[in-house]
């Protein structure tokens, strides 16, 4: 158990170049078990970019990660995953052309039993069984699970992957504009979801350009611009006015 | 409009249909096509094609390309004829000699397949380009090494094996076929497949699951060059030495079954059973047409005409989803 002190993941001085674009530039955050962190900037302030860092998808430049405490190197999103640390990209990170069971399986294939499980042969009804009890007690109306995801709508995709996610998630969960092409009523069922997730006592980074939605769920707000942190504060001291002008540079911070 | 949609969603029914129609048109255009002989050539024909092909649909279905596997079929049976030579000189036992020719050949697969998964995943080649520097070489090296003539002298049982005895089978024939199912159980049955199509599908996506696609494509290829490397033996068997021209354009055999079989090129969607019956219908229309009597130089104009039509039925397919 890691007391209430240290956090549960942590980011210190990451920097991202590419090429001569300074994506990253000593970007600072800590996130506490059963915490919410909103991340908000503008466009190209490098929130997808952090993202890629959190989950292994890219190695920074410079700076560190530690989980739990303890300095940790993803060489690939793998090593992250097995970490217990759960991410949903906002280029959607389901494969089409399979089925819904499949994307929620990817990676962590159920396998039959003995030599053939061996081999790689997949218990298809097992997971089709399971993906449909993950996605419900996420809280997220299922597609049929041996629906090939190409046949379902935006928001029912988003669905999946956001189940998916959270149901795998052990300690952090990031999650890269999960209401964007979603209806007001989907986005509240997304909100839920995260609500339900801090419950659990996961580490939520909740990523968004929806302020109303980053205030009502967040408990602390990292603002982003140009690479850098620029604001860093409990959710309770900003109110939608303020935050707006600290993305946008109104409002000077530092 | 309804009905011609849904007959037209399922390939394998039209793919069946389509071999049906041949059969029967060059039935009755020459009684002479439909006899155990005539289906056993026709067999003989197919088995080195669905080898490559069905390593091509992994590949393909991973999104990739394999432009190498005819030459891999070229170099695999020369190197195995080179082998077999010497030990028959020997004087090994002959059931041992093409045992051991059978290893080399996919040995040399192997490598090939090797190579090919090293310029792709590491050196960050396109397949493309990679598969095509592959082909160049491996062709290459069989007429080098050969002086461009075939090598023989080898024992002198090996092209009995290629008699039929299970009506229009013969032993490597049965083998070749049990490989492929096998080949199909693990595409769409197994991670091996699952993660094929995962990455085809969307590479970005399988590798934030944990996938280690790298690694994944390497498997892929060396499948593919390994699956080359039996065929090279079959044509070994088929003819009784080792020709350096052996499966000579046998790339554009192998991607045309596996798109006439219903592929998309652009990796993630297509099917085993698809790529079975696209190398039986090229096969049976390539034996069919000089069976009743037509000039060989149409087989070209007519598999094109097939892979045409295949991609007029995918598009018509994809068109109409929605
Ligand atoms: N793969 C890439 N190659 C080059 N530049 C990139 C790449 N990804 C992001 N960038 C650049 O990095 C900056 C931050 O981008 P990003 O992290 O996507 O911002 P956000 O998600 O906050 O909109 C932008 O200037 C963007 O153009
Ligand atoms: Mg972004």
């Amino acid at each position: 158990m890691s007391n209430s002190t240290t956090p549960l993941y942590e980011v210190r001085n990451i920097g991202k170049q590419y090429g001569s674009v300074v994506a990253l530039d000593g970007v600072n955050f800590k996130i506490h078990a059963g915490e919410v962190i909103g991340l908000v900037g503008d466009n190209g302030a490098g929130k997808s970019t952090l993202v890629k860092a959190l989950s292994g998808a890219h190695q920074p430049s410079s700076g560190e990660i530690l989980l739990e405490g303890k300095p940790v190197v993803w060489k690939s999103p793998h090593d992250a995953l097995e970490a217990g640390i759960e991410t949903l990209y906002q280029d959607s990170g389901l494969a089409p052309d399979l089925s819904v069971s499949a994307n929620v399986f990817l990676g962590r294939e159920k396998v039959v039993s003995g030599i053939l499980g061996k081999l790689g042969f997949l218990s298809q009804k097992q997971m089709d069984k399971e993906a449909h009890e993950d996605l419900e007690r996420v809280g997220i109306a299922v597609p049929a699970s041996n629906r090939s995801v190409s046949q379902l709508s935006g928001g029912q995709r988003q669905a999946v992957a956001i189940g998916r996610a959270v149901s795998w998630a052990r300690k952090v969960i990031i999650l890269d504009e999960p209401t964007n092409h979603l209806g007001a009523r989907q986005a509240a069922e997304v909100l839920q979801i995260i609500k339900r997730a801090k419950e659990r006592g996961l580490g939520v980074v909740f990523i968004s350009h929806t302020l109303p939605h980053v205030l009502q769920v967040t408990d602390r707000i990292v603002v982003l611009r140009l690479g850098r942190v620029v604001a860093d504060a409990p959710t309770s001291t900003f109110d939608a006015e303020k935050l707006l002008g600290t993305i946008t540079g109104l409002i000077e911070t530092k | 409009m309804n009905r011609i949609r849904e007959v037209l969603k399922n390939q394998q029914f039209i793919l069946v249909l389509a071999l049906a129609v041949m059969v029967a048109f060059f039935s009755i255009k020459n009684p002479v096509f439909f006899s155990i002989p005539v289906f056993g050539n026709i067999l003989s024909d197919w088995a080195p094609v669905v080898l490559m092909a069905v390593g091509e649909t992994y590949v393909i279905m991973s999104g990739g390309i394999d432009l190498s596997v005819g030459s891999t079929v070229g170099l695999s049976g020369v190197a195995a004829a080179f082998v077999m030579r010497s030990m028959t000189t020997a004087g090994q036992n002959q059931n041992f000699t093409i045992l051991v020719g059978t290893f080399i050949a996919m040995g040399v697969g192997l490598l090939i397949g090797l190579v090919n998964a090293f310029l792709i995943t590491k050196a960050r080649m396109v397949p493309f380009v990679a598969t095509l520097a592959t082909l160049g070489a491996a062709r290459g090296l069989c007429i080098v090494t050969t002086g461009g003539g075939p090598i023989g002298e080898g024992p002198e049982k090996a092209i009995s094996y290629s008699v039929p005895w299970f009506g229009p089978l013969n032993t490597p024939g049965i083998i070749i076929i049990v490989i492929v199912a096998i080949c199909g159980l693990f595409m769409h049955k197994a991670k091996l497949g699952r993660y094929t199509y995962a990455i085809g599908s969307n590479s970005f996506a399988a590798r934030s699951a944990g996938i280690n696609v790298k690694l994944h494509l390497a498997k892929i290829y060396v499948l593919s060059g390994v699956l080359s490397g039996l065929a090279g033996m079959y044509l070994y068997i088929r003819l009784g030495s080792g020709s350096p021209s052996s499966g000579a354009s046998g790339e554009l055999m192998a991607i045309a079954a596996v798109v006439i079989g219903g592929a998309s090129l652009s990796g993630g969607v297509g099917r085993m059973s698809g790529t079975v019956l696209g190398s039986l219908i090229l096969t049976t229309v390539t034996s069919g047409l000089i069976i009743i009597g037509v000039a060989p130089n149409w087989n070209q104009v007519v598999v094109a005409v097939l892979i045409a039509g295949a991609v007029f039925i995918q598009g018509f397919r994809t068109w109409t989803k929605d």
